[in-house]
């Protein structure tokens, strides 16, 4: 709320000036409406999350507290869709601590985690650096470069011949760290690899992207656009360990 | 790249792209089009693609539809998506005016900027009548932009499905009634019959006319 004394005269609500205490209140209103609706809308099919219940209200409370924080502290970035998706396994990985004075503070420390993960993702998330070497199309590049330096054949169906631009799909597996491309509790599976992973969470994501290429090649390699496509879009239920294993296998590979 | 059987299972191939401001439905009204469904979806991230096969008179058609992000932040990416488009549909949401207003700020301008086809089809959708009682935009404002932007325009529900698949209907109907689009989308480009229609009957447009 705006306390009345702090509105300076050359201040009003048409203001557009940075500084303007109006302008920061719309602004505010508007991230917290955008919040609002994508947190109603993270995982419906998951009782936790959006239930009925007093215990899923107050969750979906703590996860816009959390996602509001961080666009308030993070300015250039504030709130981009999605982020709603990296916070909800961190979120839920907390407040189900059996032991109930750590899941008491399941929302300060989920804040915590969120921001600290990002701190190696968020980059991803600002249009300006979309360009540069630390956004979000150069570490698409990685991957392409990565699939074809492992499987040149593959890499040329999909790239040259098939046409499937690796942005169509892995722009989503990438910002949202594969949450929207397996079930929820098979995610929680990946990010213990991920968030284990010695060399950051990067290099182990896109390494598990590329071998999610490879598990699908022989399917790949007989498509074309269209079912490539909708393969890449909607990648089929998977063993994850051994999703992990090739994985880990593919990157041993690469260092030799 | 070809079927084995040679045959080409569709006469045309048509790109349709949606876009729009966040919330308003886009997918929504995709999946009430595809699957007769109707969901809480969480947000598109990047891009969704969809097919659907549609029969028109005679002619079997491909739609590959392509499903953007609202958010300001994905536009950069989704100039892409233009590209080849022979429809593109803008949603708004009839209970949520700044999604109209958006539509001359923001997305006619995108259209402008990043289409590749001129003589491509626009669409002007509002979504979301079944909430009527919550109506922020009139029907008769919508009309008038569809006019004064050279559109098609109709008002749906991706909810109760009212109109959804007219939607889809009338921008196919119109690109086929457009030569120029016709030969863009001929299916696989090589081995169709109708590839030379449109090119053939250019000398005797009158015929072309007619058997419509």
């Amino acid at each position: 709320m705006l306390s009345r004394s702090r509105i300076t005269d050359e201040d009003h609500p048409l203001s557009q000036g940075k500084a303007s205490v109006w302008n920061t209140y719309f602004q505010d209103i508007e991230t917290i409406e955008q919040i609002d609706k994508d947190v109603k809308r993270t995982h419906p099919d998951i009782p936790f999350f959006s239930a009925e219940s007093s215990f899923a209200r107050s969750n979906q409370e703590s996860m816009k507290n959390i996602l509001l924080v961080f666009a308030k502290l993070n300015q250039g970035i504030r709130y981009v869709q999605g982020m709603n998706e990296i916070l909800a396994p961190i979120f839920y990985v907390f407040r189900n601590d059996p032991d109930e004075d750590s899941s008491s503070h399941a929302e300060a420390d989920a804040f915590f985690c969120f921001v600290e993960l990002l701190s190696g993702f968020r980059d991803f998330y600002c249009q300006q650096l979309d360009n540069s070497v630390v956004g979000i199309r150069s570490a698409i590049t990685r991957l392409s470069q990565l699939v074809r330096k492992h499987d040149e054949e593959l890499w040329r169906h999909l790239e040259i011949t098939t046409k499937v631009n690796p942005q169509f799909y892995a722009f989503r597996w990438i910002t949202l760290l594969l949450t929207q491309e397996f079930s929820f509790f098979d995610c929680l599976h990946i990010w213990d690899a991920l968030l284990s992973d010695p060399e950051g969470p990067l290099e182990s994501l896109l390494g598990i992207c590329c071998a999610m290429l490879v598990l699908v090649r022989r399917r790949l390699i007989a498509g074309d656009f269209t079912s490539n496509m909708k393969l890449l879009q909607h990648y089929p239920t998977t063993n994850i360990s051994h999703l992990l294993y090739v994985a880990n296998k593919l990157r041993s590979k690469m260092l030799l | 790249m070809g079927s084995s059987s040679g045959q080409p299972e569709f006469d045309y191939l048509f790109k349709v792209l949606l876009i729009g401001d966040s919330g308003v439905g886009k997918s929504s009204l995709l999946l009430s089009f595809t699957s007769n469904t109707f969901d809480d979806l969480s947000p598109t991230i990047g891009v969704d693609f969809k097919v659907k096969y549609l029969t028109i008179g005679e002619k079997k058609l491909k739609l590959a539809i392509w499903d953007t992000a609202g958010q300001e932040r994905f536009r950069t990416l989704t100039s892409s998506y233009y590209r080849g488009a022979q429809g593109i549909i803008m949603v708004y949401d009839v209970t949520r005016r700044d999604t109209f207003t958006n539509l001359s700020d923001i997305w006619a301008k995108e259209i402008d900027l990043y289409s590749t086809n001129q003589d491509c089809i626009k669409m002007l959708v509002g979504n979301k009548v079944d909430k009527e009682s919550e109506r922020a935009v009139s029907k008769k404002e919508g009309i008038d932009f569809a006019r004064e932007y050279g559109c098609l325009f109709l008002e749906c529900s991706a909810k109760t499905r009212v109109n959804v698949e007219q939607c889809f209907e009338e921008l196919v109907l119109k690109i086929l009634e457009t030569p120029s689009l016709t030969a863009e989308g001929s299916s696989g480009g090589k081995k169709n019959i109708f590839k030379q229609n449109p090119a053939q009957t250019s000398s005797a447009s009158s015929s072309y006319c007619c058997s419509s």
